[in-house]
């Protein structure tokens, strides 16, 4: 079990609390997200569907998209940092 | 007092420090897709910038609720069209670059007609089909193009090459089939528009000098944190774009079909 740091986009911030970034723990993203769920529920669904990560959202751990990695399997060790990157049209 | 001159001598010497920000070729064109809130101050920079020649594709009207961020219209321009009140701003101010302007939506139709004699492509749009669109047409006619859009305090900007590789589809698969943040709804403050927009003239500019040093990464602009961050993008063997045995070799209307859009975004 690891603590890492999240940041989180400006849409997700009204489920944090307004907070741009929080800790989490876990051994893998997996479990990062879903130890966010409990204290910020709604954040999974909003990053998750039933195939994994929602195919508008990246996830970085590092500068390395988790899609190149191990997806919500890649392990983090502490200290590490996940970025939450949502596509955006607004023009 | 006269119009200031395209370039200033101390925008010369700056530029002579780095090739990718020479004065763009006269011959140059710059597509730019959308007359909106990042459009209008992305057309400003360029005009600062030397382009020669710039076309825009809009078919909106300007309305009430643009004018806090579509810095070239005011309040009398409602109702117009906005590529006419855009040109006519954007030629006081540049007298020296060739606007032309379309009145139509980017379309599968018409995209390869609007891509004719585009040296660059600015996305500019609304809507997460349209930007699927502009990203397939332009990595199959082998343009390069800028990526950007913005909502509430968060801006993004993405560069592809001409070879395009990474690609719009390398980082955002396909057409969101939920809930995404492309509504008008969600909102957008107008000084986060100017950084997109800025962002993304000096993309093309930098891709009309064959400077291809800021693709592949997505730019993002915190307007809540006033932070810019660069993260890497890299190309996916299974892109249906671009990728090792490529899906998409035509632009078709179907593969475009919009979602409804709700009105909660991510």
């Amino acid at each position: 079990m690891h603590t890492v740091t999240v940041r989180i986009p400006t849409p997700l911030r009204t489920l944090t609390g307004g907070a741009d970034e929080v800790t989490a723990t876990g051994a893998t993203i997996r479990e990062v997200v879903i130890e966010m769920e409990g204290r910020f529920p709604g954040i999974k669904d909003r990053l998750l569907d039933e195939k994994g990560v929602r195919r508008f959202i990246n996830v970085y751990l590092g500068d390395e998209d988790i899609r190149f990695l191990d997806g919500l399997d890649t392990q983090v060790k502490g200290g590490d940092q996940l970025s939450i990157v949502p596509a955006i049209a607004g023009g | 007092m006269s119009a200031a001159p395209l370039s200033s001598t101390d925008d010369r010497a700056v530029a002579s420090a780095s090739p990718a920000f020479a004065r763009p070729s006269p011959n140059a064109n710059v597509l730019l897709i959308g007359a909106g809130g990042i459009g209008a101050p992305c057309a400003l920079a360029l005009g600062q910038a030397g382009v020669g020649s710039l076309t825009v594709v809009d078919a909106d009207r300007v309305d009430l609720s643009n004018l806090h961020r579509q810095v070239l219209f005011s309040d009398r321009d409602i109702g117009r069209l906005k590529i006419a009140a855009f040109a006519e701003q954007v030629a006081a101010l540049f007298p020296a670059m060739h606007v032309e302007i379309i009145r139509a939506r980017f379309t599968a139709e018409n995209a390869r007609d609007l891509l004719g004699r585009a040296s660059v492509v600015i996305d500019a749009t609304d809507n997460f089909a349209t930007r699927f669109l502009v990203a397939d047409a332009c990595h199959i006619a082998q343009i390069p193009v800028v990526h950007t859009a913005a909502i509430r305090f968060r801006a993004t900007v993405i560069a592809a090459a001409p070879e395009g590789r990474p690609c719009y589809r390398c980082l955002f698969e396909d057409l969101p089939n939920e809930p995404a943040p492309d509504c008008g709804t969600a909102g957008v403050i107008g000084p986060v528009c100017g950084v997109a927009g800025s962002l993304a003239a000096d993309r093309a500019v930098r891709l009309l000098a064959g400077d291809t040093s800021a693709t592949g990464v997505i730019t993002t602009y915190d307007g809540l944190r006033s932070t810019l961050r660069d993260v890497v993008i890299r190309p996916r063997a299974d892109c249906p774009l671009c990728g090792a045995a490529p899906q998409i070799s035509t632009v078709e209307s179907f593969r475009y079909a919009a979602p409804a859009c709700p009105a909660t975004p991510v």
